[in-house]
């Protein structure tokens, strides 16, 4: 059974959540690696939709579904607000950006999960994380048809 | 969150348990605020009990980082897990703070 709710802007909205995400992976078997970047990715995704996209407007919502299929977990993320050019945001790794208290989090979800598009001016972030080989022979299905290419 | 302070010798020990989070952030900042205003000049973050930390939480520790730097304080970090010192090095903030695998070899570095 795939997660689909739409959420205030509220942070622990945002880590309930989240949380709710990791109990399902690591109830189907899931690496404690693979649960913590995917959480990480998670909330980053639903803070940024919430202070960046809906900029905390109490009449706006976030909305997220995550589909666990056989080969991946699936993560949707849209905001209702005006989007982005997550092209535009700087490398935070920079010499010059190293020291800024911000502007990590989209190079987080970039790095922690397997594939990362961006949709609809930037309101929509679709995230995909691979199960390993290992985890996939505990894992138990919702859901089949996430087009997980990787073998 | 919870901050345990400790003093072992001139160094100040702050261990921290929990998740270093959006939500717990602003909290942990006002934990450090004493450092700053008594220009503590030595300080250990001892991450051992923090199992979590987001963007927010990398922020707070570069904000401390950069307030301890105005006056020539040194900061010290020990005790990441595998999963959190992960996240300091795709940050490449690994390259920026000294980080020690436990709070004695870091108290002793000062």
């Amino acid at each position: 059974m795939k997660i689909k709710t739409d959420i205030a802007n509220n942070s622990h909205r945002l880590k309930e959540v989240s949380g709710e995400i990791a109990e399902r992976l690591e109830s189907k078997g899931a690496g404690g690696q693979l649960v913590f970047d995917v959480r990480v990715a998670v909330e980053e995704a639903l803070r940024n939709a919430m202070l960046h996209g809906n900029r905390m407007d109490p009449g706006k919502k976030v909305n997220i579904e995550a589909e666990f299929g056989e080969k991946a977990v699936r993560i949707t993320v849209i905001d209702e607000g005006s989007g982005f050019d997550h092209q535009e945001i700087p490398d935070p790794t920079d010499e010059e950006n190293i020291l800024k208290t911000g502007g990590r989090g989209v190079f987080l979800i970039k790095h922690l999960m397997d594939e990362v598009k961006y949709e609809d001016g930037g309101r929509k972030v679709v995230m995909v994380k691979y199960f390993k080989a290992a985890e996939r022979k505990n894992i138990k299905c919702d859901r089949e048809d996430i087009n997980a290419d990787k073998s | 969150m919870q901050i345990n302070l400790d003093s072992r010798g001139d160094v100040s020990v702050f261990g921290v348990s929990g998740d270093i989070d959006i939500n717990s952030s602003p909290e942990m900042k006002k934990g450090f605020e004493k450092v700053f205003r008594e220009k503590q000049e030595k300080v250990l973050i001892d991450l051992t009990d923090v199992g979590y930390v987001d963007s927010s939480g990398l922020a707070t520790i570069v904000e401390i980082f950069k307030n301890m730097k105005i006056y020539g304080g040194k900061l010290r970090l020990a005790g990441l897990s595998d999963k959190v010192k992960g996240l300091f090095e795709i940050t490449k903030l690994d390259q920026l703070f000294e980080i020690f695998p436990d709070a004695d070899s870091a108290i002793q570095s000062f």
